[in-house]
Order: structure tokens, then C-alpha cells, then sequence
């Protein structure tokens, strides 16, 4: 096993402040702590390999748990072994074996080339010339940065950039690899290019842990999916599994020749009434079959065109997250 | 070791071909630091040129103090004091994490990434002032100049536990900007003899606080004419970096990161 985490938690001090200018200069004298616990005891365990997805809505305690996984916070309570290290105890020795992109925060130097910021990434982990050199080369051509490297970073685009983070992140080969939103604001070429990127190392063995609200990463990339809520796991297995959970839904788009009939039948969930002629609804095929569903519609209204669709996981997911 | 001293060569590297992308800017901003810097003694060469002196100390030796004191920042400033505008700005905008998953020491990250060019004013004016001084007061000898060598060392170090001690308060106090300003004015009793100051406030800068020990105490055991309460005021330093270093790591643990 790669990673063990037992039991962490951790609980954050804060100060509460009301908005009354009263009370603001109350709180300059006095102030109320409030705990808050962002992580409740969490567990899992990660294989060597495995590309796991890390979900959770805003303030579930993702982003907590993977800082925690990094080294960077302190838990207050738990336990964490990945590759027999403790991430906040053996920080140096650990941190070097992985890697981390944040969507959100550039390892990137803003006025100087990308590849100034590698030389200095080649400095922090004392990476050999030659291993250096050639790491550096074979991730410029798996995503197609060589002309932009010597370019200033404030000059490439936002894709063009997480590419090069990417880079930033991999130079000294990791282990393991902290994904937090890596695919931010990307248009789906780049994405794609990041996707296939990340199946590629992740074929040479490097494990991913991949926080995101984009669930299309998800979809293209993770094996396995973890779901926090209110700082606990909700939901830890395969992504089928995940999907699973709706039971034998479909999503059904449907055009008649003549006005639909209302569609009050057991297992009919009607989503979006586009017109007397084209409704979306929901289907469970546990207790209204297809064929039989396909039947009533065409003798009543007669189809004129029919698409059947799996739910997309966003419905699975929002239901996970309203879940308490 | 060798490691480390090629990362933060690197790291100066790095910082200089930042500041390089705007050349015109980064010229005017070291003249301008110069400039400023240079307005403490030309308010000392006004005092003596107009009948007025601090008692017992001509002008150059005065000059002398100010250019150690200047030399002092002038290798501090750019070199690792920028530790705390790089931990403010880093923590208020959760970039300290990235200092974290590096396999150094966050310390020693928060040094090398903190390299600031344009302080490399302070220190050019710094030999400027200290050998124009240097060149009017009467030659040290050997003796001299390795004590003060020793004590200027004492200096840097001291500003070193300055650094941590704001740096550290960045951490866990965010925002709070007054604090470096009463820093920055305090730090100033440091470029002046003590005998213009009451004995208490003495006291306090050489052997309580030691500011003292940034300009004026260097520079008299240059000139011969060591002050009273050198050994405190390096007892002091010394005892000051290490609660400065345990405040640090006190602060570094203390974070909590930005939102995700």
C-alpha cells in the first residue's frame, strides 16, 4: 500500500465577527473563538499506480486533506504513512519523492521563460544534467511546449502555462502527483493534451491524486473515486460503482408527430417539458422497461425522433453532496 | 552544502533575471533606494557643517557608524531580509505552500526565493559612505579590524533574527503593516552613538534589544574605542537569533494556508 490515512481530522481556530461596526470594535477587545472541523476522521488507502479522483463540494475538507497529504498542514489528529513516510514529520525527505500541481497557484516565475524556473526546480532537487536534460525533452515533446519555454510566462496562455507546470511538477520524477484543479479554466484542447499527459505518466507508474469540480477529468482519468462531505468520506469505489448508485436510469429525449399525453406513469420523471412535442425526462427501467415506455409513446403521440442517455455523473454527484 | 549554495546562487540567478525584464525600472528604483539612504548622513554632514555635533564623535566617525549601519541592511536587505515581504505576500496569497513541498528547509526556500536586486542600493551606498569615512578617521590596525569583522558578523546575524521575528509575525498575523514600520524606525537607533541617548534607552538597544549592535557598536571597535557593553550586546544577539529561530518554527507550524 502507497498511502494509509486513519482517522485524520483536523479542526481549524477561528474568530467570529459580527458586520455592525459595533461589533467590529467589539472584536478589537474581545473576540469568540469557533472551531472549526474541516476534516472528521477520514480513512482510505491508495495503491502504487492508481489514479484516484478527490471530490468534494466547496469547503468539504478536499483541499485540507490533500495540504495534509502534502506536507503543508499539521493534522490534528490521525494517522498518515505514504511511502512509509509522515508527510508533516519526515517533510523534507518525503516532499521530494512527490509532486503537486495547484490550478490555482503557478510554480512559475511571471516576467522570466518556463524553463528558468526548471533550471531552479533542477537546483531545489539537485537533479543530475543529463537526467535533467532529458526528463525536461521528453516532457516538451509529450506536450508540445518546445517553442514556448524560452518565452516569458506572462506571454503564453492560461493552457500553454498548466503545461509547463506540469513540467515544473515532474522533473524530478514523483512518485506520486497532487493534482488540485489542474484543469482550471482550460479550453478542451489543452485539457485533452493535459488528460492524455497524465494517462501517459500514469502508465509509467506514477500514482495521481486529482481534486477537481471539472467531473469530466473525472470521467476521462479516474479509476477510483473518493467523495468527502462536511469534512467525512462519503463515497470511496470504481466510478461504475458511482454510477451505479442511480439504479437502471436512463435519460430520455424524446419527439412526437402528435402532442404528448401527460407521462404520470410509475418510473417517469419528467426533467424539462420543451414543448407539446419534445420532452426530457427520466427513466427507471426497474419499474417501467424501455421497450414498454418506447411502445405507450408511439402509439399515443407516434416518435419522431428518440435519444437514450446514461445520467450524466453530476446528477449522482449533486445527490452525494445534498446527502448529510 | 555545495547543494545549497548552488540553489541559492540559482536563486539569485533567478531573481536578477526577473528584475532584469524591466532594466529601466529596476536602475531608477536602486538609484532612488541610494538616494534615500543617503539622506541620515547628509543630515549629520548639515548638523556638523552648521556649528551643531553629537558630543565626543566628529563628523566622520559619525559617518563611520551610518556607513557600517548601511552596510549592515546593505547585505542583509537583498540578500535574506526579503524573507519577510516574501512570507506576507506568500501567505496572504497561499503561494507559501509551494515553499512546503519543497525538500529544503522552508527557511532556506523562503531565503532563496527572497533575493531583492534593488536593495543591492543600500549596500553599494553602504561601501560608499564606510570608505569615505574610512579614509578621514585614523587608519585601524590588524587588531581592529578583526574584532570589528566579528562584530559585524554579530550584526548581520542579528538582523537575520529581525527577519525571522517579522517573517514569523507575517505567518500567523496577516496584514499587519504598523508592526514593520515601528521596525523600521527603531532599527534607525542603531546609526547614532548611544551617548545621545538616556541610559535606560541604552541599556535596552545594547543589551535587552541589540540595535545597537548594527552600526554603532561595529564601528566603534573599528575606531579603536570600543563601546560599553560590547560582550552583552553580543550575548544578547546571539541569545536573540535562537528565539528568533524558535519563533519561526513556532509560526511555521502555526499555518494554516490560504482556501483552496
Amino acid at each position: 500500500m502507497q498511502i494509509s490515512v486513519e482517522n485524520l481530522t483536523k479542526v481549524y481556530k477561528s474568530y467570529q465577527r459580527g458586520n455592525a461596526f459595533g461589533e467590529a470594535v467589539k472584536s478589537l477587545f474581545v473576540r469568540k473563538p469557533v472551531y472549526i472541523h474541516a476534516l472528521k476522521g477520514i480513512s482510505f488507502n491508495i495503491e502504487r499506480g492508481e489514479l484516484v479522483g478527490f471530490l468534494g463540494p466547496n469547503g468539504a475538507g478536499k483541499s485540507t486533506t490533500l495540504k495534509i497529504l502534502t506536507g503543508i498542514l499539521y493534522p490534528s489528529g490521525g494517522k498518515v504513512s505514504i511511502m512509509g513516510f509522515t508527510p508533516w514529520k519526515d517533510r523534507k525527505k518525503y516532499v521530494a519523492k512527490i509532486g503537486a500541481v495547484f490550478g490555482q497557484k503557478s510554480q512559475l516565475l511571471w516576467d522570466i521563460p518556463p524553463v528558468d524556473a526548471f533550471y531552479l526546480n533542477k537546483a531545489i532537487y539537485s537533479i543530475p544534467e543529463q537526467v535533467f536534460k532529458q526528463t525536461m525533452d521528453e516532457m516538451v515533446e509529450l506536450l508540445e511546449v518546445g517553442a514556448l519555454i524560452r518565452k516569458p510566462t506572462r506571454q503564453l496562455s492560461l493552457g500553454e502555462r498548466m503545461k509547463c507546470e506540469f513540467i515544473m511538477a515532474m522533473l524530478h520524477q514523483p512518485e506520486i502527483v497532487f493534482l488540485d484543479e489542474p484543469t482550471i479554466g482550460l479550453d478542451v484542447i489543452a485539457k485533452d493534451k493535459i488528460r492524455q499527459f497524465i494517462l501517459e505518466m500514469n502508465k509509467n507508474g506514477v500514482t495521481f491524486i486529482l481534486t477537481t469540480h471539472d467531473l469530466s477529468d473525472i470521467e476521462h482519468l479516474a479509476q477510483r473515486v473518493i467523495v468527502v462531505n462536511h469534512g467525512e468520506r462519503v463515497f470511496d469505489n470504481s466510478l461504475r460503482t458511482l454510477r451505479s448508485r442511480l439504479g437502471e436510469k436512463k435519460i430520455i429525449s424524446v419527439s412526437t408527430l402528435n402532442p404528448l399525453p401527460a407521462l404520470t406513469l410509475p418510473g417517469i420523471t419528467i426533467t424539462k417539458q420543451i414543448s407539446a412535442h419534445n420532452v426530457e425526462l427520466e427513466l427507471d427501467m426497474a419499474v417501467c422497461e424501455l421497450n414498454k415506455f418506447i411502445a405507450l409513446v408511439n402509439k399515443s403521440s407516434t416518435i419522431r425522433d428518440l435519444a437514450v442517455q446514461e445520467p450524466q455523473i453530476e446528477t449522482i454527484i449533486k445527490e452525494l453532496y445534498q446527502e448529510e | 552544502m555545495m547543494a545549497n549554495l548552488r540553489l541559492y546562487l540559482q536563486g539569485i540567478k533567478t531573481a536578477l533575471a526577473t528584475r532584469m525584464a524591466y532594466r529601466g525600472d529596476f536602475i531608477m528604483s536602486m538609484l532612488i533606494m541610494l538616494l534615500v539612504e543617503l539622506g541620515a548622513p547628509f543630515i549629520t554632514f548639515l548638523i556638523y557643517e552648521n556649528g551643531a555635533s553629537f558630543p565626543g564623535w566628529t563628523m566622520y566617525e559619525v559617518l563611520l557608524i551610518q556607513g557600517v549601519f548601511l552596510l549592515a541592511r546593505g547585505i542583509a536587505f537583498p540578500f535574506y531580509f526579503g524573507i519577510v515581504w516574501n512570507t506576507i505576500n506568500r501567505v496572504r496569497d497561499g503561494t507559501f505552500d509551494l515553499l512546503l513541498i519543497k525538500p529544503k528547509s522552508t527557511l532556506f526556500m523562503a531565503i532563496v526565493t527572497a533575493f531583492d536586486a534593488e536593495d543591492l542600493g543600500k549596500f553599494f551606498g553602504g561601501i560608499m559612505l564606510f570608505g569615505l569615512a574610512l579614509k578621514r578617521v585614523p587608519p585601524p590596525g590588524l587588531g581592529e579590524w578583526l574584532q570589528f569583522s566579528a562584530i559585524f558578523l554579530v550584526a548581520l546575524v542579528t538582523l537575520f533574527g529581525f527577519a525571522l521575528i517579522l517573517a514569523g509575525l507575517g505567518i500567523i498575523w496577516i496584514g499587519n503593516f504598523r508592526v514593520y514600520d515601528i521596525f523600521f524606525t527603531i532599527i534607525n537607533f542603531g546609526m547614532y552613538p548611544t551617548v545621545i541617548f538616556s541610559k535606560a534607552v541604552q541599556t535596552i538597544i545594547t543589551m535587552l534589544i541589540p540595535i545597537a549592535i548594527m552600526g554603532y557598536i561595529p564601528a566603534a571597535t573599528l575606531l579603536g574605542r570600543p563601546a560599553a557593553g560590547t560582550c552583552w550586546a553580543v550575548l544578547a544577539s546571539i541569545a536573540f537569533l535562537f528565539m528568533s529561530l524558535g519563533f519561526w518554527r513556532l509560526m511555521q507550524k502555526k499555518y494554516t494556508s490560504a482556501g483552496g
